[in-house]
């Protein structure tokens, strides 16, 4: 930003204290971007991808020379201006056809990136079955132990997550799940083990990375005999292959910066948010049972109520002593006499 | 009677909603993601690559949906929601981690005496209109006096007396005087960060009071470079004749001081006491008795109350 805003009436200043930093982060902003030249492939699956990520996405509609990997200027100008913190750019040149960049900042900088080719698309529109209702959150799935292993996967899966369902909510409504992205890899036969060591150049080893297939559907939920239903799945939305291009990683110094965790206030801790949350279990109608614990209690020492009446035999008090009894009695005597 | 053929019919009707996995699936409930760790099986992904697709999804959204209805739910309108967990996976934050402010010098005094934050409601019961009211804002309660139509004037009220004046004047001091104290709490929050400022004014402090330190208090040492210039106090010598009222009014005063011990101890002030005001607060809370007493009326209540139970 070129200047500071200054807030001039209330309605401003609340604009602006909501794009401050909390402890709980809200949802990314994605900003869809085109470059100089797209083609076809490229704008079907950008209006796509926005369509699943709506509201939360806002489309440049003019296209912006913007080369990602050399200078991330405009980017973070973009950044500033409208509080947004994920891009997506699309362009197509000769030499990278079909290209997207998945992009995310950290402080209105450039956190990391990764660059994807489209290899194929089919459309939702191709698809003649019911869609989800925007804004509802999907349900994500990545299969493949590539996820957990290579660090260029483990990338991929976390820009994902973060461009879909980055946001930490407390309570789903569950006939609000309706779909789900599948991100599935190829199988990946060459790719066991990363071999720094045989140094293999960064042509050879883009060609032998497995393909992504992203794959959406609409989840169908039948009742079986349990409270948990069975899931059916019907094709809908983008089904689209993708292959790993270029890709930066992030400083190692501003990600330790950006996954620093609020410290666990007490009675959060209390609650049980910060360790397992004990003596409480779910039963099977979904009701929240909690158990608690009181020491056994001696029956013995029981204070009751007194009844003066009550009293005839000085042997029935508890803890009269033998000179108080010897005493009643005593007077008991004097008193015939 | 064998009902096992009713069982297995019944049984058969509903599909299974188990998964079986070699590796176990990695439910992340609090992002509603489910990652399958199992290799891709390069024959099925070669003959029929959208049925392998779908299945091995299928599955995986399966298990997500069966950890999902195993979490307590509350019941609502559009459905079951169902409380989520903290999610597992670590992402990455967008913005950096808010600096915690300092306190308010109200916020300090609260916590010290241990007062709850209290949210008041927008709207509040006006008995006269048998409605509910804005307190503030428009057609709030707190404007009522300036709007009324009807004034009462005391008989001895001076003869330009604007009562709407007055209570429109009232309500702005309010006003500027809440903006003057939330900006010396943004002032002084500005500039709390500053420790260094703190051992700045100690160590000037603690100069300052070695330079008095010598057997002539400071007067005739030479002033170093760079050293600040002291402030003293001047000294009132009186006149070495004084009469002898004024000689005996000195020596009782003295006395007075000395003798009674009414000042006693004196005892500087401990770590909370700037926010409160410690010796007030027992004079209040004891009605005057001070604080022994206030401890033996505690403990007495104390013990009282742990032999009791209903007498």
């Amino acid at each position: 930003m070129l200047r500071t805003v200054k807030p001039r009436n209330a309605r401003s200043k609340r604009a602006l204290d909501a794009r401050e930093a909390k402890e709980v982060e809200d949802v990314r902003t994605a900003i869809f971007v085109k470059g100089t030249h797209t083609g076809e492939v490229v704008n079907g699956v950008m209006k796509e991808l926005m369509a699943l990520k709506r509201p939360d996405a806002i489309s440049f509609s003019k296209k912006n020379t913007v080369r990602p990997f050399e200078d991330a200027s405009s980017l973070e100008f973009w950044c500033n201006k409208n509080d947004a913190t994920m891009f997506l750019i699309g362009q197509s040149t000769k030499k990278r056809p079909a290209g997207l960049t998945i992009t995310r900042t950290f402080d209105s900088k450039v956190l990391d990136m990764c660059e994807l080719g489209i290899d194929k698309f089919v459309s939702m529109a191709e698809f003649k079955t019911p869609k989800s209702t925007p804004g509802h959150k999907p349900m994500m799935h990545f299969a493949s132990e590539l996820f957990d292993t290579h660090p260029r996967f483990i990338q991929l899966k976390s820009l994902l997550m973060d461009l879909f369902n980055g946001e930490v909510i407390e309570s789903i409504c569950l006939p609000g799940l309706e779909h789900v992205i599948s991100v599935t890899l190829s199988p990946a036969p060459s790719l066991q083990t990363a071999n720094p060591i045989l140094g293999e150049s960064q042509d050879e080893d883009l060609q032998n990375l497995p393909k992504v297939h992203i794959r959406t559907y609409t989840v169908k939920l039948l009742p079986s005999g349990t409270r948990v239903p069975r899931v059916e799945l019907t094709e809908m939305g983008p089904f689209i292959d993708l292959s790993l291009r270029r890709h930066q990683d992030a400083d190692p110094e501003m990600w330790k910066a950006a996954m620093r965790r609020p410290k666990l206030k007490k009675q959060d801790l209390e609650k049980g948010l910060g360790k397992k949350r004990k003596n409480m279990e779910v039963d099977e109608m979904g009701d929240l049972r909690g158990r608690v614990h009181i020491a056994k209690q001696d029956l013995g020492k029981l204070q009751t109520r007194k009844m003066k009446g009550l009293k005839g035999v000085p042997g029935e008090e508890d803890g009269d002593s033998q000179d108080s009894e010897q005493e009643e009695a005593s007077r008991r005597k004097r008193k015939r006499d | 009677m064998d009902v096992s053929n009713i069982l297995a019919s019944h049984a058969a009707k509903y599909q299974s909603v188990t998964v079986e996995k070699e590796t176990p699936l990695d439910v992340d409930a609090g992002f509603l993601t489910v990652t399958d760790l199992t290799p891709i099986d390069e024959d099925s992904y070669q003959s029929n690559l959208e049925d392998y697709l779908k299945s091995t999804a299928r599955d995986g959204i399966q298990a997500l949906i069966a950890a999902l209805y195993g979490l307590p739910t509350q019941p609502s309108p559009d459905g079951a929601l169902a409380q989520l967990p903290e999610p597992t996976t670590k992402l990455p934050r967008a913005k950096p981690l808010p600096k915690p402010k300092p306190p308010t010098k109200w916020e300090r005094f609260a916590a010290a005496k241990g007062i709850q934050k209290r949210v008041r409601e927008k709207k509040v019961w006006d008995e006269e209109r048998q409605e509910w009211v804005n307190r503030w804002g428009k057609d709030g309660k707190n404007k009522e006096k300036e709007e009324q139509w009807i004034h009462e004037v005391k008989a001895n009220a001076d003869v330009d007396h604007d009562p709407v004046k007055a209570a429109r004047d009232e309500r702005t001091s309010r006003v500027a005087k809440n903006e003057r104290q939330r900006l010396q709490n943004a002032a002084r929050a500005q500039t709390a960060g500053g420790e260094r400022e703190e051992r700045k004014k100690d160590i000037e402090k603690t100069l300052a009071s070695t330079r008095i330190s010598t057997a002539s208090m400071g007067k005739f040492d030479k002033k170093l470079d760079g050293e600040k210039k002291l402030r003293g106090v001047k000294r009132k010598f009186e006149a070495t004749e004084t009469s002898v009222e004024q000689e005996k009014q000195a020596s009782l005063a003295v006395l007075a001081k000395l003798g009674s011990g009414a000042k006693g101890p004196r005892k500087g002030k401990s770590a909370g006491d700037d926010v409160l005001n410690v010796r007030k607060a027992i004079r209040t809370v004891s009605k005057g008795k001070g604080g022994v007493a206030l401890a033996r009326e505690t403990h007495r209540k104390g013990a009282k109350g742990k032999r009791g139970g209903k007498r």
